[in-house]
């Protein structure tokens, strides 16, 4: 008898939970195998309705608390979901301390957010720039209560998470974040054997892989110690994704990652960025201070800072058979430069930087997929 | 809803329950876990702090990254064997307490007397991109698709005096991968859950029959004689830990 009250209370209970769930419509994705595993969170599934509502609120400056700013304020689909500026601005017109990242591919490497990794997950990220009194500067209830009263938005949450609540923002938000794929350049075309790069891009790439061994003459430019080499982004285990890549010496290191784990060891460190479209998300660095590719590989090429946690890979890879001690530099010719800013171009993905998918929902095609 | 129907309904819903109980009843495995201790020579290992003798000649060293691939974890019985699934291990040691552990589900069948692993990647895995185990294409060991993955990653520096310099040793071409066996005590398996503590000296790489003078080789990566001799110290890095571990 008691078995069956048990059975009777979860089947009631089941239906029960159906009725309170939204009937959504699961999303088939893909991606190049290169790129390895992802993860989708189990509490927060790719779905039609959670996209299109993601892509909504991504675009609306309502999620602002003077209605001005949006997510793609700093986030332009066609700059690769960067905003062009050193440092952004936001709703207080105060220069942001960072450069805004591009949103590129989020699903893979490091998955700790932000340029100092103090958000674990996009969820946890989502609702940080919208309260930030300097970016977005919103008062969340205010928020909810706006979006409650839109007719729009009532019946996008409805369908996609059954209420509005910061909670169903944030999943959305993440989740039109992790569609963001951009898997097309010339790169990809070219790692699908659809093409071949040009000698000076090949050239570039070769060193764009290469750790330099001079004892086997083998010239590189040390990119992939930093930057994946089908992602280009940093890698995802641990802390393995943040680094310090010589901008500043000890007198002026910034805190990085060690301001979110506490540890000295950290301090300098900085997310490694993708590199996906780089040629269109200048300038560069976490705090912009380089404005062109060039000037980023003249850092590399001689203008790094000597600092306690600066990566021995930077400090050994000099390309020449007596270590310098005066300079710290990858001693790359000038045309070997070219040719790995002939590479980094190969990385740009045009069909990325106009794809409707991800394009502003308020001002695109009605028959926009 | 009559009494004869609910007592069917109630033998009914009993032999369903029963069925699907037996269907997902747990098999008799064996649970057991392998936990690595790294240390150099005598010392454990503590990152970041110059307190490592250079081998071969003067100088402090410190490490600031350590990684190692074992795989192909294998435990051999009398007369069958086990062969971990998608067995590639990236073993770390900069997180939680300092150690790794691998924990296996093995068939009860298998009477384990020693264990077997490749320190290294395989030579099968190391030509392909396949995503197995920890194995990562995208990860911080692989060194390119044309090249394959780095087995051992050991980044560090040296003080001579007052002088500084970076350390970088990765070693991780097909001949340097080596299959060791460690045969195992039948009592350490007794317990339950069992686990079994291993030590990985790094300065077997090191300190070997002529030690490496980390001063004047301060970086092995392409050059194959340079990686020989490093991984020459893979058969002497693993060994079952006498019980200082714990």
């Amino acid at each position: 008898m008691l078995c069956f009250a048990v059975v009777l209370a979860g089947m009631l209970g089941g239906w029960w939970l159906r009725l309170q769930t939204p009937s959504t419509t699961p999303v088939s994705f893909s991606a190049p195998f290169v790129f390895g595993r992802f993860i989708i969170p189990q509490d927060n599934p790719l779905t039609v309705e959670s996209i299109a509502l993601g892509r909504r609120l991504f675009y609306d400056p309502k999620l602002s608390g003077n209605n001005q700013v949006s997510c793609a304020t700093c986030h332009k689909q066609h700059l690769a979901f960067t905003d062009g500026l050193p440092h952004s601005i936001g709703v207080s017109g105060n220069p942001l301390p960072f450069n805004s990242m591009s949103l590129a591919n989020l699903l893979w490497g490091p998955q700790l957010l932000f340029w100092n990794g103090r958000a674990s997950s996009l969820e946890e990220q989502a609702l940080q720039p919208i309260e930030h009194v300097d970016e977005m500067a919103q008062d969340l209830s205010l928020l909810l209560e706006e979006l409650a009263s839109d007719a729009v938005y009532h019946k996008m949450f409805a369908e996609a998470y059954g209420n509005v609540s910061l909670d169903a923002i944030a999943k959305a938000l993440a989740n039109f974040q992790r569609t963001l794929v951009s898997a097309n350049s010339k790169y990809d075309q070219y790692l699908r054997g659809e093409l071949n790069l040009s000698e000076l891009e090949e050239q570039g790439r070769r060193l764009f892989m290469a750790h330099p061994d001079t004892k086997v003459s083998l010239r590189g430019g040390n990119c992939i110690d930093c930057h994946s080499q089908f992602l280009t982004g940093g890698f995802n285990t641990a802390f393995d994704g943040f680094n310090n890549n010589g901008l500043d010496d000890d007198a002026t290191l910034a805190a990085g990652l060690a301001e979110v784990t506490g540890l000295d060891a950290h301090k300098g460190m900085f997310k490694t960025p993708t590199l996906r479209n780089i040629a269109v998300t200048a300038p560069y660095m976490h705090d912009g201070r380089f404005n062109t590719l060039e000037e980023v590989l003249a850092h590399y090429n001689g203008g790094i800072k000597r600092s306690s946690t600066l990566s021995p890979l930077i400090l050994e890879a000099d390309n020449v058979a007596q270590h310098q001690e005066d300079k710290i530099s990858l001693n790359l010719t000038k045309q070997e430069e070219r040719a790995i800013i002939a590479f980094l171009h190969t990385l740009t993905d045009k069909e990325f930087l106009t794809d409707e998918r991800f394009s502003n929902p308020f001002t695109a095609k009605k028959d926009a997929p | 809803m009559n009494s004869r129907t609910m007592v069917i309904l109630v033998v009914v819903l009993t032999g369903l329950m029963l069925l699907i109980y037996s269907q997902t009843r747990p098999t008799d495995n064996q649970q057991l876990t392998l936990r690595f201790h790294p240390k150099l020579g005598e010392l454990p290992l503590v990152f970041d702090q110059y307190r490592y003798a250079n081998p071969g000649g003067d100088g402090l060293f410190k490490i600031r990254d350590l990684q190692l691939f074992v795989s192909n974890l294998t435990l051999v019985g009398q007369d069958n064997r086990f062969v971990l699934p998608d067995s590639y291990h990236l073993l770390r040691f900069d997180l939680n307490e300092g150690w790794f552990d691998i924990d296996i589900t093995y068939p009860a069948d298998i009477n384990v007397a020693a264990i077997e692993l490749g320190i290294g990647v395989d030579p099968q895995a190391n030509g392909t991109i396949k995503i197995a185990g920890d194995l990562d294409p995208n990860g911080r060991m692989a060194w390119s698709w044309d090249v394959g993955y780095k087995f051992l990653l050991l980044e560090g520096a040296i003080k001579i005096g007052e002088e500084f310099s970076p350390l970088v040793y990765h070693v991780g071409f097909d001949e340097n991968y080596q299959v060791v066996q460690i045969p195992l005590d039948k009592k350490a398996l007794q317990s339950s859950p069992a686990k079994i503590n291993f030590s990985l000296d790094f300065m077997a790489l090191f300190d070997q029959k002529t030690p490496f003078d980390m001063a004047q080789t301060s970086s092995v990566k392409f050059d194959r004689a340079d990686a020989a001799f490093l991984a020459a110290g893979f058969s002497e890095l693993l060994s079952l830990c006498d019980g200082s571990c714990d």
